[in-house]
C-alpha cells in the first residue's frame, strides 16, 4: 500500500516539483493550491502526510494546521511546514502550533522526501506488524506469507537481496525474514547491510537456511542475524522464532530510534551578523544540511526548545548573552548536552574562546578561516556524535547478544548433560550386559569344572584303591610265604604296612565323601531325622554288638533338607559320639532339638559324655585333616567334621561345638527352614 | 559233571593275581577264563576273535566283570551280554573298586545280578571271593543252556 501525501502550496512550480519527487519515491500524491481545496481533499481521503505551505492565498497555513491537529481523525497525521520565512520566530510559532517539522525555502527536494518518508513510517500506526520476507523461492515465500498473515502479521516479499533492502528501507518493517540463498546478495550480506544502516539497524532479522552446519549459524549470528531458523523445519518454526524475537525486541532497551543516515542533519547557526549568518547558512545548505538561523543566544535557546538539532554553531561575540552563558545554558539541558557545539571565533579573541570551551563547547573554528575547514570540522563533530550514538547502540546490542549467548550456552550445556547422561546410561547398560556375559561364562566354566571334578572323583575312586589292594594283598601273601622265617619285628613291620594301606583306603573314601557333598545336587524334602538317626545307631550297634551305650534319640525330629547329605551328617556326628565314648564307663549319647533357634532356623544337638576336646583348639575342629586327638587313642582321618560343616553350609545353617576334656562334647547345628530358599 | 567255568574280566594284573590266589586259598579249583579287557570278554562269550570257533554250548557259570576296562568297558559288555539271546541269562557279578552310586544304578539297570565292591583289605577280599565262589558255583543254579541257534 502506497503512502499518500497531500501537497498544499500556492506555487505551481513547487507543487509540480514536489509531486514529481514524491511520486518517484513511491508516494501517492495530491496537490491543493488553497486552504479550501486542502480541506476538501482532507475530507475525501485520509493522508499519511501533509506538506503545508504557511502562506496561502485564502488563509493561514497555520490555521489549517491547527484544524488538522485538533480533529481526532487527522491529529496523528504528520505535517511538514514549508515556508519561505526563515525567521526564527515563525519557525518557532509553526512548530509550537503542532507542526511535526519545518522546512525552509529554498528547500532541498530530496531532503523533504526523505524527511517525509521518516514521518510516514514513524507516524503511521500499523494495526498489524509488517514483516519483510526476502526469499527467491516463490513457493516458500507464499508459505511464509500465508503463515504470517494467519498469525496476524502483514507480509511484503522481495525476491532478491537488493529488492529486500529497498523494501526494508521504505517500509521499515517490524522484522526481516531473510533466506540465506539468494541470487546476487546472499542473506548474510543483506543482514550485514541492514546492520550497517542506522535506521534499519535495530530491525530484528531471522536468517532462514537449509543448512544444518553450525559454522553457518555462527556466520549468520556474527553477521548480525538475531536468529537462525531451518527452512526444512517449516514455516511454523520460523514463525515461532520470529514471534519470540519480536517479543524480546519490544521488551528491549527502549532506546529511541536514531535518525537514519538518510535524514538530513539540522544545524543551528547563531550569529548576530546577518551577512555572515546568511553566508554560513548558504554554505551549509549547499552541503546538504538543514540550517536554522538564530541572531542571538536567547533566540537559539528558544529554538532549541521547540525543535531538536544535530549541531550548533555559535558565534563568540553576541549581544545580550555572552557565549559562556549560552554554552553553559545549552550544556545544562540534558536533552541538548550531547549536541556538538562549535564556537565561531575571530583570531584575536582566544581568551574568550578558551573560556567558551571551558564552559562546555566541543570545538572552535576561526571565522576567517576557509569555510571548507569549518564544514570539515562540523562534519567531524557530527560524525563523532554519530559514533557515540552508535557506540551506545553497539554496547546495548552486545549486552543483548551476550544474554542470548549465555542462554544458548545454558541450553547447550543442558542438552550436552542430557546427552552425556544418556551415553552414561548406555555405557552402564553395556557394562551390565558384559557382566551378564561374564557371569554366564563363569557359570559355564564352573559347570565344566564340576563335570571334570566328577570324572576325576570317579577315576580316583577306582584307580587309587586298586594299588592299595595290591600292596595289602601281596604283603599278606608275602607274610604267609615266609612267615615262619620272620621274627616279631619283621612281622610288626608288615602290620604297619597293612595299617598304612587301610588308612589310605579310609582317607580316600572320606575324601570322596567330602567331594560328593559339595558336588551333589540337593534335593530338598521333609526328612524324619529321628528315624534316620535310629537307623544309623542300629548300624553302629551292629558293628560293635558288645558295646553297651545309652543312646537317646528325641522323637519327632524333622528337617527340610537333602536326605543323602543329612545321612552323612548324622553318620559323622553319631559315629564320632560312638567312637569317642568307647572308653567311657557309662557311655551316653543324645540327639535332640536344641532350645535356642537362631535366625529362624531349626537347631539340633548331638551330645556325648566321651573324651571331649580342648576348647582352645575349637577353631581347628572343622578343618580338613585336622585332628585334636592322637591316632593311637582314637582312629580318624580328620575329615568327618569337615564333611559335617560342608553339609551344614549347603543347608544354609551353622555348626558349632562345646566341650571340655573328658567331659564330653556337644555339637550343635542349624538347618534351613522350608521358607528359606535353598 | 563238567566243571563250572568262571569268566574273570579284569584288566589289572595285581587284582587278577590276587583274585586267583583267593580262589586257590578258598579251594575253588574250577577253570578260570581270563579276559584282559571288554573286547576279549565279548570275543569269548560270542566265540569271536581269538576265541573264534569255541563251543558256544559251554558258557561260564558266573562272569566276574570289572567296570573300568580298556577297549570296551564293563557296562557295555553287560549290555551286549543281556542283548544277545545266547548270553542274556548268564549270571554276571560286577566286581569293582567303585562305590559310586551311578555305577551301581547303571549296573543293576542293565541287568547285573550282583554288585561287589572290592575291599582293600586282603583278608576281607579273600572272604568275599570265597563267599562269592561258594554262592555262585555251589549254591546258585546256573541257567540252562539256551537251545542251539
Amino acid at each position: 500500500m502506497k503512502p499518500s501525501v497531500l501537497i498544499v502550496d500556492d506555487s505551481l512550480t513547487v507543487r509540480m516539483d514536489l509531486k514529481e519527487a514524491f511520486e518517484a519515491a513511491g508516494f501517492e500524491t495530491h496537490t491543493s493550491a488553497t486552504v479550501a481545496a486542502a480541506r476538501r481533499a482532507g475530507q475525501e481521503k485520509n493522508f499519511d502526510l501533509v506538506i503545508l505551505d504557511v502562506l496561502l492565498p485564502d488563509g493561514d497555513g497555520l490555521g489549517l494546521l491547527q484544524e488538522l491537529k485538533a480533529a481526532p481523525p487527522t491529529a496523528h497525521v504528520p505535517v511538514l511546514l514549508l515556508s519561505s520565512e526563515h525567521e526564527v520566530r515563525d519557525r518557532v510559532r509553526g512548530l509550537k502550533t503542532g507542526a511535526d517539522d519545518y522546512v525552509g525555502k529554498p528547500y532541498d527536494t530530496a531532503q523533504i522526501v526523505a524527511r517525509a518518508r521518516e514521518f510516514v513510517h514513524r507516524g503511521r500506526p500499523r494495526e498489524r506488524p509488517l514483516i519483510v520476507v526476502i526469499d527467491d523461492s516463490p513457493t516458500f515465500a507464499a508459505e511464509l506469507r500465508a503463515a504470517l498473515e494467519t498469525a496476524g502479521y502483514d507480509a511484503a516479499v522481495g525476491a532478491t537481496g537488493e529488492e529486500g533492502l529497498r523494501l526494508a528501507a521504505d517500509l521499515r518493517p517490524a522484522a526481516l525474514l531473510v533466506d540465506q540463498m539468494l541470487p546476487g546478495l546472499d542473506g548474510v550480506e543483506v543482514i550485514r547491510r541492514v546492520r550497517a544502516d542506522a535506521a534499519l539497524r535495530r530491525t530484528p532479522c531471522v536468517l532462514l537456511t537449509a543448512s544444518e552446519a553450525r559454522v553457518d549459524e555462527l556466520r549468520a549470528l556474527e553477521a548480525g542475524a538475531d536468529m537462525f531458523a531451518q527452512k526444512n523445519a517449516g514455516a511454523a518454526v520460523a514463525l515461532a522464532k520470529l514471534t519470540a524475537l519480536l517479543r524480546t525486541a519490544r521488551e528491549g532497551t527502549g532506546a529511541t530510534a536514531p535518525a537514519s543516515l538518510l535524514a538530513p542533519k539540522r544545524i543551528l547557526a547563531v550569529d548576530d551578523s546577518a551577512t555572515f549568518l546568511g553566508e554560513l547558512c548558504d554554505q551549509l545548505r549547499g552541503e546538504g544540511y538543514d540550517v536554522v538561523a538564530a541572531r542571538s543566544g536567547a533566540e537559539a535557546i528558544e529554538l532549541l526548545g521547540s525543535q531538536p538539532v544535530d549541531g550548533i554553531l555559535l558565534d563568540l561575540l553576541m549581544p545580550e548573552m555572552s557565549v559562556q552563558e549560552a554554552c553553559r545554558r545549552i550544556k545544562a539541558e540534558p536533552a541538548w548536552r550531547d549536541i556538538p557545539l562549535i564556537i565561531l571565533t575571530a583570531l584575536d579573541e582566544s581568551a574568550a574562546m578558551i573560556e567558551g570551551i571551558n564552559a562546555g563547547a566541543d570545538d572552535y573554528i576561526a571565522k576567517s578561516a576557509d569555510f571548507e575547514i569549518l564544514k570539515a570540522r562540523l562534519r567531524a563533530q557530527l560524525r563523532r556524535r554519530q559514533f557515540e550514538d552508535e557506540n551506545r547502540e553497539i554496547r546495548e546490542q552486545l549486552h543483548y547478544r551476550e544474554m542470548e549467548a549465555v542462554e544458548m550456552q545454558a541450553l547447550r550445556e543442558l542438552s550436552e548433560t542430557r546427552a552425556a547422561l544418556i551415553a552414561d546410561l548406555e555405557e552402564k547398560n553395556a557394562a551390565l550386559a558384559r557382566t551378564n556375559e561374564e557371569l554366564h561364562r563363569a557359570k559355564t566354566a564352573a559347570d565344566t569344572a564340576n563335570q571334570e571334578l566328577e570324572s576325576f572323583s570317579y577315576s580316583v575312586s577306582h584307580d587309587l584303591r586298586a594299588p592299595l589292594r595290591a600292596i595289602d594283598g601281596f604283603s599278606q601273601m608275602l607274610l604267609k610265604q615266609c612267615g615262619a622265617q620272620l621274627d616279631d619285628k619283621s612281622r610288626h613291620y608288615f602290620d604297619r604296612v597293612r595299617e598304612g594301606t587301610q588308612r589310605m583306603g579310609q582317607l580316600i573314601d572320606d575324601m570322596l565323601a567330602l567331594a560328593r557333598v559339595t558336588r551333589t545336587e540337593l534335593r530338598f524334602e521333609r526328612i524324619d531325622l529321628t528315624a534316620l538317626a535310629r537307623a544309623i545307631v542300629a548300624e553302629l550297634r551292629a558293628g560293635a554288638p558288645e558295646r553297651e551305650a545309652e543312646i537317646a534319640i528325641a522323637d519327632g525330629l524333622t528337617a527340610h533338607g537333602d536326605r543323602g547329605l543329612l545321612r552323612i551328617l548324622l553318620e559323622n556326628l553319631l559315629g564320632n559320639a560312638w567312637k569317642f565314648t568307647v572308653k567311657a564307663a557309662a557311655a551316653r549319647i543324645e540327639f535332640a532339638r536344641h532350645a535356642a533357634a537362631l535366625d529362624g532356623g531349626v537347631a539340633f544337638v548331638v551330645r556325648d559324655n566321651g573324651a571331649g576336646f580342648d576348647m582352645q583348639y575349637a577353631g581347628k575342629l572343622f578343618g580338613v585333616f585336622q585332628r585334636l586327638h592322637a591316632a593311637e587313642e582314637f582312629p580318624g582321618t580328620g575329615i568327618g567334621l569337615a564333611t559335617v560343616a560342608r553339609v551344614v553350609r549347603r543347608h544354609r545353617g551353622r555348626v558349632w561345638a562345646e566341650s571340655a576334656p573328658d567331659r564330653g562334647a556337644a555339637f550343635y547345628f542349624t538347618l534351613a527352614t522350608p521358607t528359606f530358599p535353598p | 559233571m563238567k566243571s563250572k567255568i568262571i569268566l574273570l574280566v579284569e584288566d589289572n594284573p595285581d587284582d587278577r593275581e590276587l583274585t586267583l590266589n583267593a580262589f586257590q586259598q578258598s579251594g575253588i579249583a574250577n577253570d578260570v577264563i581270563l579276559a584282559r579287557d571288554g573286547a576279549e570278554a565279548l570275543d569269548y562269550l560270542f566265540a569271536e576273535g581269538r576265541h573264534a570257533g569255541r563251543d558256544l554250548a559251554v558258557m561260564p557259570a558266573v562272569t566276574l566283570l570289572d567296570l573300568k576296562l580298556p577297549k570296551v568297558d564293563g557296562l557295555e559288555v553287560l549290555r551286549r551280554v543281556r542283548a544277545d539271546a545266547r548270553t542274556c541269562l548268564l549270571p554276571v557279578v560286577i566286581l569293582t573298586s567303585s562305590k559310586e552310586e551311578q555305577d551301581m544304578i547303571q549296573s543293576y539297570s542293565r541287568g547285573a545280578n550282583s554288585y561287589i565292591r572290592k575291599p582293600v583289605d586282603f583278608e576281607k577280599f579273600n572272604v568275599a571271593i570265597r563267599q562269592l565262589g561258594l554262592y555262585w558255583l555251589v549254591i546258585n543254579e546256573p541257567p540252562p543252556s539256551p537251545p542251539a541257534a
